[in-house]
């Protein structure tokens, strides 16, 4: 039997000696060290608009909310314009609306009496209740007496000595129907009345 | 030691390819609501808003009920001004301490104590501030030196049956304060004319 020498060597040389594979704790460590080196950084690949949204939905939400709470929503029309004053306080929001235009006195929104077009002399004797010279307007102490026994019962401390009323007339009203609006509110307990004016004009309402 | 170790070619390769950072599928990307377009709708809604309402500043004047007939309250023991404004077609006619107040508004006297403008169509209500400063001014020094004297601040404003909403308006702001912010009579009184 020959002994067993090294092998024969072809004319390339010797094949490359097969490396030892690394532990298995060496493996790993290297592994974990490379995704670490590899990973990476958070990156923000897009506006991050959610706090702009937030911001801005509130500001929508909150100026729908304002506008359609105050009687700032009101239309100015031909029928209805009110008054300039050169007043800058903030305007009361306490009390029931009695709306005064050209057309119609409302109570919250709710046509009660027709104005006739010439009203220099108030309303018709029909809405009254002593005939023309009387002051006292039949039908609208009738809804605005219902409307202080909700505000009664609603506030009780608050509208113990009185309800307070909202007055938003069109300018061009005569002094006698608005005389005859507050009379009237004025005989079913109401004893403040808010007259809504807008603010920035000048002195006379120019 | 392990250190030293040498990884072989088959460990570098699958290091390598191990630690190639992972795509993320199509649906896996972004991780957010795409709340793009509704952000555009929430602008264009705001835009509207704020283009369309007119923003208008209120204000409001507090007052009281009219008093209709005579008053049934024990005249005063003090001297008052009983500052009475009424509101006519030519202009303003005063009255206070219980007289007729005489164009100028230095005297008592029959006549307006405020004519409307010389053209016959504006209220003169720089003349009425001026008129009331005047009366109220005359009025306190004669009578601050009382122990009683507690300076008025209402005024009784009447007008005829066809003054505009707007004249009685003007009145008020007119004899609310100075020009210079002193109180004048900001607590009105609306009053019916006989």
């Amino acid at each position: 039997m020959q002994p067993q020498g090294p092998p024969p060597q072809g004319p390339q040389g010797p094949p490359p000696a097969k490396q030892k594979p690394a532990s298995m704790a060496t493996y790993k460590r290297m592994l974990r060290k490379e995704i670490k080196k590899r990973a990476l950084e958070p990156e923000i690949n897009f506006l991050n608009i959610t706090a702009m949204l937030d911001m801005m939905t509130i500001i929508l939400v909150f100026l729908l909310k304002s506008m359609s709470a105050s009687s700032a929503s009101l239309p100015q029309s031909n029928d209805l314009q009110m008054p300039k004053s050169i007043l800058t306080t903030e305007a009361s929001q306490d009390g029931v609306p009695i709306i005064i235009s050209k057309s119609h006195i409302m109570v919250e929104d709710e046509a009660v009496v027709e104005v006739p077009s010439d009203a220099t002399h108030g309303l018709e004797a029909k809405y009254k209740r002593e005939g023309p010279n009387s002051l006292y307007i039949t039908k609208l102490g009738q809804t605005v007496k219902a409307w202080r026994d909700i505000d009664r019962q609603v506030r009780p401390k608050e509208a113990a000595g009185g309800s307070e009323a909202i007055i938003i007339a069109d300018k061009d009203t005569p002094y006698r129907l608005l005389v005859e609006v507050l009379f009237t509110l004025g005989q079913n307990e109401f004893n403040k009345f808010h007259l809504m004016v807008l603010q920035g004009g000048k002195l006379g309402g120019g | 030691m392990a250190a030293e170790e040498k990884l072989s070619a088959a460990q570098r390769g699958k290091i390598r390819r191990l630690s190639q950072p992972r795509e993320l599928a199509p649906d896996e990307e972004g991780g957010e609501l795409n709340i793009v377009p509704f952000l555009d709708i929430i602008t264009n809604v705001l835009m509207f808003v704020l283009a369309t309402v007119t923003v208008t500043f209120m204000a409001t004047i507090d007052t009281f009920p009219p008093k209709a007939g005579t008053s049934s309250v024990r005249p005063p023991t003090t001297p008052t001004l009983g500052l009475t404004i009424l509101v006519v077609n030519d202009g303003f006619s005063v009255k206070a301490r219980g007289g007729n107040v005489a164009p100028g508004c230095n005297e008592t006297g029959p006549g307006l104590a405020v004519a409307k403008m010389p053209d016959g169509k504006e209220y003169n209500f720089e003349g009425l501030k001026k008129c009331v400063v005047g009366l109220k001014t005359a009025f306190e020094a004669q009578n601050s030196g009382a122990a009683d004297f507690v300076p008025e601040t209402s005024v009784t404003i009447t007008a005829n049956n066809n003054i505009p909403y707007q004249a009685v308006i003007g009145t008020m702001d007119a004899v609310r304060k100075t020009e210079d912010g002193k109180e004048l009579f900001p607590d009105v009184n609306f009053g019916l004319a006989r």
